[in-house]
């Protein structure tokens, strides 16, 4: 402890090199920096790889998934219930579809007459009842081997411009075939 | 100095990294992919209704009181409300030409503050009413704002469907 402190001022000449020489080797420090050789990019790795897992989970987390289009607008509402799993039954301005299929072409907000069981002024859409059938009973035997209750719900996704008339028809068909609640599908237009 | 450069490139290969490059490559693009088609997801909500059921129901002992059976039918020249009673005087459509929706919830909830138990209504319309008048209105006859602590209550949120006017 003693000899530390005499150490410098014991031989002033050794103390003022050894100050030189550890300025010179920072200075050579300065003027050579270390070469980066490569960056290590496995923590921007795990990073991006849960990003990734979250925004797939997020993704496949969304019951419905719509496709909206020229012809399909969803109308505003301040409704605060979350869709969930159900048939979907989809009427644009052109066709009706189940579950992505097309069942009944729609000309000028009406269903033709020839597929409608009891003509021009009938609600009973033949193909629709027929295809909504056999969804049901797929419905309902998955439900029997996994022993819930068949609940006859669907969702209705309709273009905003919908006459009420083609709306009842469809929901009148969708009722022949067992399903009585119906999920309208709506854009929430508050926060 | 040949051994030394052999010892030198031996140290390297055991030191090797896989190439991580390529996997990022991908893992970036599958993001960029991802985000742009969530900010392309629109929230969505759904509104409950039901159409009507036949058959049963009736006879079930005698109710205390007698049922509202109130409907809501939307017209080309406005609402028209209708119960047991008898139909209510309608409300016009405002001179703009939209529909009356705040006056259908304050009529409704006067109603409502007359029969606080019931939840059911139902919905009848024109033929040739749009869709987006239907939900407009299915959202004028759920809730209300209540006036004593701006929360919104609930008027008539089991909605059954009838079928239109022909």
């Amino acid at each position: 402890m003693a000899s530390a402190q005499s150490g410098p001022s014991a031989n002033p000449v050794a103390a003022r090199l050894a100050g030189k020489r550890a300025i010179r080797s920072y200075a050579r420090k300065l003027a050579e920096p270390e070469d980066i050789k490569d960056l290590n990019i496995v923590p921007m790795m795990d990073m991006m790889t849960i990003i990734l897992v979250f925004l797939l989970k997020s993704f496949t987390a969304s019951a419905t998934l719509v496709n909206m289009d020229q012809n399909l607008s969803l109308p505003p509402s301040q409704t605060r219930l979350a869709p969930k799993q159900a048939v979907p039954v989809t009427i644009t301005k052109r066709v009706v579809l189940v579950e992505g299929d097309a069942v009944a072409p729609i000309t000028n907000g009406r269903i033709d007459p020839q597929l409608k069981r009891d003509g021009d002024n009938g609600y009973y859409i033949t193909p629709l009842v027929d295809m909504l059938g056999k969804v049901a009973r797929r419905e309902k035997k998955v439900a029997e081997m996994s022993g819930q209750k068949f609940d006859g719900e669907l969702t209705i996704i309709a273009d905003r411009h919908t006459p009420y008339r083609l709306l009842t028809e469809i929901l009148y068909s969708c009722g022949q075939a067992e399903y009585a609640n119906f999920r309208l599908l709506v854009l929430k237009s508050r926060e | 100095m040949r051994r030394m450069r052999d010892q030198f490139e031996e140290a390297d290969e055991e030191t090797a990294e896989i190439n991580l490059v390529p996997y990022m490559d991908i893992v970036t693009n599958i993001i960029i992919f991802l985000l742009a088609s969530v900010i392309n997801q629109v929230p969505l909500g759904t509104v409950n209704v039901s159409s009507p059921t036949f058959g049963g129901g009736a006879g079930e002992g005698t109710p205390d009181k007698p049922a509202l059976n109130l409907t809501v039918t939307v017209g080309q020249t406005g609402f028209t409300l209708a119960g047991s009673g008898g139909v209510m005087s309608p409300i016009p459509k405002l001179p703009a030409g939209d529909y009356d929706y705040p006056a259908l919830t304050a009529k409704l909830t006067e109603i409502k503050k007359q029969f606080a138990d019931e939840t059911k209504a139902t919905f009848n319309a024109d033929a040739a009413v749009p869709y987006e008048i239907v939900v407009r209105t299915l959202d004028a006859m759920r809730t209300y704002p209540d006036e004593k602590d701006a929360h919104e209550r609930e008027l008539f949120p089991d909605i059954v469907f009838a079928a239109g006017i022909l």
